[in-house]
């Protein structure tokens, strides 16, 4: 691959830009935990997969029968781990520089359908609430009698006691919330208002069309055949 | 739960046909792809994220997992949409918990397979394709699996309708299947996407088995058929020890359960 979008110093490049971005608007304290949580596993799998044994490698470094640590197949996985880096660095640059609420009323506005944007919101509003809810059983189950105790065993019991009233609690819970819903007219048809209002300028309203041309233009080129695409 | 509207107009039956082409629309974008990609068995060393296979495989996925959404979500009864957000966060904790950890597994469709359960295939489906585009927002690995984990949804609701949920010893075996069915449809995602997996414990199963001279393709599919079909055995059976363990009104807000009789022991509550 000789083209752009695999290029190196390309990725290197999105990848600081990325992270130079996140870290002007102060998301990088957030932003970087999760990525590293997120691409070290990937990339120690890519190692494994490439690194020990890659068909097409002939320097070879080491050899333990099968497994051949080959300088081609290195090159490769940190090729293809800098390439996905790019990728997953931008995309959580995004998610951690939007404004949920914002986020919201834009997609209620845009003729989303309501309902993906109460999943969202209902979701991102819901796990940091999971913390308190899962330590409040555990301190409950405690008070029972409930000992955490090591071995495999124990550890799973343990945490069935745990799991089992923290799905009931959350089943119930979303059935008193969907009479709630039902009542406000949640599954009426016909259009809504929005409470919130997000700004939206010309440029803005401009540069959308012409970014999603230019994403369907750049997939279209490299399926093209001929004109470099694989 | 789910009563008509006494004053506003009910969607006439084009919305509904709309509906179904698009569903139908998904179903063929995702047959379509996994089809291509199998048949034309792109070269072995692919190009990351930017190659044709690649951009084939995310595009065809992921359209297909979106109009899946489109077609289902606005005929969900709000009891299903209010537990969606409940399921998402099942499978986000749960999937972020295990991923994290030295073992084979992905334990992330916990709350996809129960909202399938609860409440058929079409909502399955549409939970597992939230999931994976909603969990991107923290992990956007997991984007790409968004058809896999929406094949899982559908699959689950099968396996209910049918009758699997209903004997505890077959719950595991539906879930085994299940898994063999979505490995094999996810493989070629991580093949041409990530070129690999994402965590340590299922790398090291691929790198096995390309150290024996598979192609990168068939090291994925197998070490797929090895996590996969384990992995939905055991979420199928925690589900249903969650489901059995749901109270009698919890489990009444779901048509779904009674129309099919999901669950034994339900007989007397069996309504049209």
């Amino acid at each position: 691959m000789t083209t752009a979008a695999a290029s190196l110093p390309l990725s290197l490049t999105v990848a600081v830009v990325a992270v130079g971005i996140s870290a002007v608007s102060g998301s990088a304290r957030r932003l970087l935990p999760t990525a590293v949580a997120i691409l070290v596993p990937l990339g120690f799998s890519l190692l494994l997969v490439h690194g020990l044994s890659f068909p097409g490698g002939l320097t070879v470094l080491a050899q333990w029968g099968p497994v051949r640590v080959t300088a081609e197949g290195l090159a490769f996985a940190g090729g293809r781990g800098v390439q996905l880096s790019a990728v997953v660095l931008v995309l959580l640059l995004f998610s951690f520089s939007v404004s949920v609420p914002d986020l919201v009323a834009a997609l209620s506005a845009r003729g989303v359908r309501g309902r993906f944007a109460f999943v969202l919101a209902s979701t991102l509003t819901l796990l940091p609430a999971i913390a308190a809810r899962v330590d409040h059983i555990r301190q409950a189950q405690e008070a029972r009698g409930l000992v955490i105790r090591r071995g495999p065993v124990a550890r799973l019991a343990a945490f069935r006691q745990q799991v089992v009233p923290l799905v009931l609690s959350l089943v119930e819970d979303a059935g008193t919330r969907a009479a709630a819903l039902e009542a406000r007219g949640f599954g009426a048809p016909g259009p809504r208002t929005s409470y919130r209002e997000v700004p939206d300028s010309a440029a803005q309203r401009l540069l959308r069309p012409a970014l999603v041309l230019a994403a369907a233009a750049a997939v279209a080129w490299r399926l093209w055949p001929g004109s470099g695409g694989a | 739960m789910s009563s008509p509207s006494l004053t506003l107009p009910a969607a006439g039956p084009g919305a509904a046909r709309k509906r179904r082409l698009l569903e139908a629309a998904g179903a063929l974008a995702i047959a379509g792809t996994y089809i291509y990609l199998v048949l034309n068995q792109p070269a072995d060393i692919t190009g990351g994220p930017g190659s044709a296979p690649a951009l084939i495989a995310l595009s065809g996925f992921l359209v297909g997992a979106v109009l899946l959404i489109a077609a289902v979500l606005p005929t969900l009864p709000a009891s299903t949409v209010a537990l969606i957000p409940v399921a998402l966060v099942l499978n986000i904790v749960l999937g972020q918990f295990v991923g994290s950890t030295l073992v084979p597994f992905y334990l992330d469709a916990v709350g996809t397979v129960l909202i399938a359960v609860l409440a058929g295939p079409a909502a399955g489906a549409a939970t597992g394709a939230l999931s994976s585009i909603i969990w991107s927002l923290f992990n956007p690995t997991v984007l790409p699996f968004a058809a896999g984990a929406a094949l899982i949804g559908a699959l689950a609701g099968l396996a209910a309708r049918h009758g699997f949920f209903r004997r505890f010893y077959l719950a595991p075996v539906a879930g085994f299947v299940t898994g063999i069915i979505g490995g094999v449809v996810s493989a070629p995602v991580a093949a041409f996407v990530f070129g690999g997996t994402s965590g340590v414990a299922t790398g090291a199963i691929v790198g096995a088995f390309r150290a024996m001279g598979d192609t990168l393709l068939a090291a994925i599919t197998k070490q797929a058929l090895i996590s996969d079909p384990m992995d939905k055995a055991i979420v199928f059976t925690v589900v249903a020890v969650l489901v059995y363990a749901l109270p009698r009104r919890a489990r009444m807000q779901f048509p779904f359960l009674r129309k099919h009789r999901v669950l034994a022991g339900d007989t007397t509550d069996r309504a049209a």
